[in-house]
């Protein structure tokens, strides 16, 4: 038995629901990415009631401590260890059964461990007193420890934590896709559903690894230099140019809204690769191959350089022609949406459509995605954002392209879920849990926009002024309908070993 | 006649979530109908061809580029840098600067006049704060990041043309105490 296997194993509760089934042979590509999920769906449960936490702070007006502390846990562990985590592994759990390799060795472990390591010892700083936002605001974890706020030592130990999540991102994930699609041997026996590249099934995969490390390396230099310095290896004037504010910012928005891009471009992919498999006649085709291609590659060319409207409002110190850049190319991502949908819509109306809980979870994060790149787009217009930027309009289009792509992995985890564990998941169940997320999570993202367009602002512990607290309200009311769901979800997993006998042979199929 | 007016709502936060919604609720309804009734109503293939398909494709994508252009082209008027260029020609531009550092602001002059064209130049002085200064009915006018260390200070050009208190506060997270770090504007008539 592999240690990722017996790591699940010996897992309470979350190791029954993903005890990795051993008898199809198939435990190489099972076993890192049943860990991987399992551990996304652990840090799913603290960062959903971290988040439930957030609105109560507001409305029993607790203390704004609290809220600031929730704020940086909350958005780390549902970005990072849960949606990154839980994309790694059904990605990975794909990419092994399209190309039939084994998902093994020292790889999956390093962005296994350095994932949730590295998120356990941010957790640790931000109990230290580290409170700096899920996107760190550099340089205020320096100031802040200048100021008394919180400790050096809560600095150095959240940078690596931080360093270490990062690691897994840009450099351990994305390399081992790239060794799963240009080396080794095809095994046959782990051949669950052969693609090539020329699949927008795979194109996504290899793209959005490719992003994630040219786009990543900037932020890798600059962050290894702080560390060193941090760390007293390095002297600290040979860091100063990595703790300018401006390299910094730059050097972590570009990699952070790739990031997004990256995720989106292997949701996208995953999409591609699963709807054909629902077709009601069969035929495995999507209305276009060329087109959805096309779709990838229009948003992986427009998205590279569309970060740049993250400092509109910095004028003019990111000259306008660099808004104007942003601002265009971030439209240019809406193009390839546009493409996206028709290919969705018109495969769908040209085969018919088996419906079941999995894909009509994919679809319905999908259809939150577009939502939520309307706002993007719109918010990174110049004049729009002068109004939008630092609103509770931008925590809205954070929290709905996370929540969004993780939906679209949990639908698609219902494809694999059997081949995982040999286990089915009961249909009733899953449909109950796609009707709660949808109302919870459409209602959660309309009401965080709503709230940003009537001036709410972001990461901000006083709503109650101005007539915002209505929203707050809001964002509570939706944010248990969408943790419900989550729950839901889980006892469908857990439900499933006591209904359903093992699968076996009928996983392959 | 279109009365162009309207883009002066179009362009603000609640235009913003119109515009959202516009781009969002045909498509939720259209992705539903097709969804049901393919899964539901009439599941079988429907036996088109893909170039059956290639008018409305290229309706589809034509409309959107249409949309992106036109909703871009309409906001150039907007742009508070085009505002500034607008305000040379007229108005001579009053000047207001200011620091923020946590949690304050300090700022060379609280009143201004309505209807003369106001450039606030900002730093921050320690870590990364906002300066987003807000309508009396609770709207953001327009917001301003500021970063330590930087050649220039953050600019923008701004006419208000309503006397009354314009609150400010800092919209980019900067700390335990950043929900306090707020500072208010009066704009008086014109003399």
């Amino acid at each position: 038995m592999s240690i990722a296997s017996t790591i699940v194993n010996g897992t309470p509760i979350f190791g029954k629901i993903f005890s990795v089934d051993r008898s199809t042979g198939l435990e190489e590509i099972n076993a890192w990415p049943a860990l991987m999920i399992m551990s996304s769906f652990v840090w799913l449960v603290v960062a959903g009631l971290l988040g439930l936490v957030m609105p109560t702070t507001q409305i029993f007006d607790l203390s704004t401590d609290h809220f600031y502390t929730t704020l940086t846990l909350h958005g780390a562990a549902l970005t990072f260890p849960f949606s990154f985590q839980l994309m790694m592994g059904v990605g990975l759990h794909r990419s092994g059964g399209c190309v039939g390799k084994a998902v093994t060795g020292w790889l999956p472990a390093l962005s296994w461990l350095s994932m949730n390591l590295g998120a356990a010892i941010l957790t640790v700083a931000v109990l230290m007193g580290l409170k700096v936002s899920v996107v760190v605001m550099f340089p205020l974890p320096l100031v802040g420890a200048q100021m008394g706020v919180w400790s050096m030592e809560s600095v150095i130990v959240g940078f690596t934590g931080i360093y270490l999540v990062l690691s897994c991102m840009i450099l351990w994930y994305p390399l081992l896709v790239l060794k799963m699609m240009f080396f080794g041997k095809k095994r046959a026996e782990l051949v669950l559903s052969e693609r090539s590249l020329n699949d927008p099934g795979m194109l996504g995969m290899l793209l959005a690894a490719v992003t994630l490390i040219l786009t990543g390396l900037p932020l890798v230099v600059v962050g290894t230099t702080l560390l060193l310095a941090l760390y007293k290896i390095l002297p600290m004037s040979l860091a100063a140019w990595a703790a300018e504010p401006v390299v910094f910012q730059y050097a972590f928005y570009l990699f952070a809204h790739n990031l997004m891009e990256a995720m989106a471009l292997m949701v996208s992919s995953a999409m591609y690769a699963t709807l054909p498999l629902y077709l009601a006649d069969g035929s495995r085709k999507l209305y276009s191959e060329k087109l959805a291609n096309l779709a990838l590659w229009i948003l992986l060319v427009t998205s590279v350089t569309s970060g740049l409207h993250h400092f509109i409002t910095f004028y003019p110190n990111q000259p306008a022609a660099l808004s104007y850049w942003g601002n265009i190319m971030s439209w240019g991502t809406g193009l390839g949406a546009a493409i996206s949908i028709f290919t969705v819509l018109a495969t769908i109306w040209q085969h018919g459509l088996k419906a079941g809980p999995g894909i009509i979870a994919v679809l319905v994060g999908w259809a939150l995605y577009i939502l939520d790149g309307a706002s993007a787009i719109v918010t990174s217009n110049i004049v729009w954002t002068y109004q939008l930027h630092g609103t509770m309009w931008q925590s809205g289009h954070f929290m709905t392209v996370i929540l969004a792509m993780s939906m679209m992995w949990m639908g698609v985890l219902y494809h694999h879920y059997p081949v995982l564990t040999g286990r089915k998941l009961d249909p009733a169940l899953g449909s109950l849990y796609v009707k709660m997320f949808t109302v919870g999570a459409f209602g959660a993202a309309i009401t965080m926009l709503a709230g940003g367009a009537a001036g709410m602002p972001r990461r901000f512990a006083a709503w109650n002024q101005e007539g915002w607290m209505i929203y707050g309200d809001l964002i509570m009311v939706f944010g248990l309908i969408l943790g419900a769901s989550f729950v839901v979800y889980l006892y469908n997993m857990m439900k499933s070993r006591e209904i359903s006998a093992p699968m076996g042979e009928l996983a392959r199929a | 006649m279109l009365d162009l007016r309207m883009l002066d709502y179009v362009y603000t936060g609640w235009g913003a979530f119109w515009a959202t919604m516009f781009m969002f609720v045909p498509f939720a309804l259209m992705a539903y109908w097709v969804i049901r009734r393919k899964s539901l109503v009439d599941t079988g293939p429907t036996g088109l061809q893909p170039s059956e398909f290639a008018p409305l494709e290229g309706i589809w994508l034509t409309f959107a580029f249409i949309f992106f252009v036109i909703a871009n082209l309409a906001s150039l008027k907007y742009i508070p840098w085009a505002a500034a260029s607008a305000s040379v020609n007229g108005e001579p531009e009053v000047q207001v600067d200011f620091t923020a550092k946590s949690w304050s602001y300090d700022i060379s002059n609280r009143q201004i006049e309505a209807g003369k064209p106001v450039r606030f130049s900002g730093r921050a002085s320690d870590t990364q704060h906002g300066f987003a200064v807000y309508h009396p009915d609770g709207r953001v006018l327009f917001t301003m990041l500021m970063m330590p260390n930087t050649a220039k200070p953050t600019s923008v050009v701004y006419t208000f043309t309503e006397p009354g208190k314009y609150k400010v506060r800092c919209l980019e997270y900067c700390g335990i105490a950043h929900h306090a770090m707020q500072d208010e504007l009066t704009v008086v008539k014109s003399h």
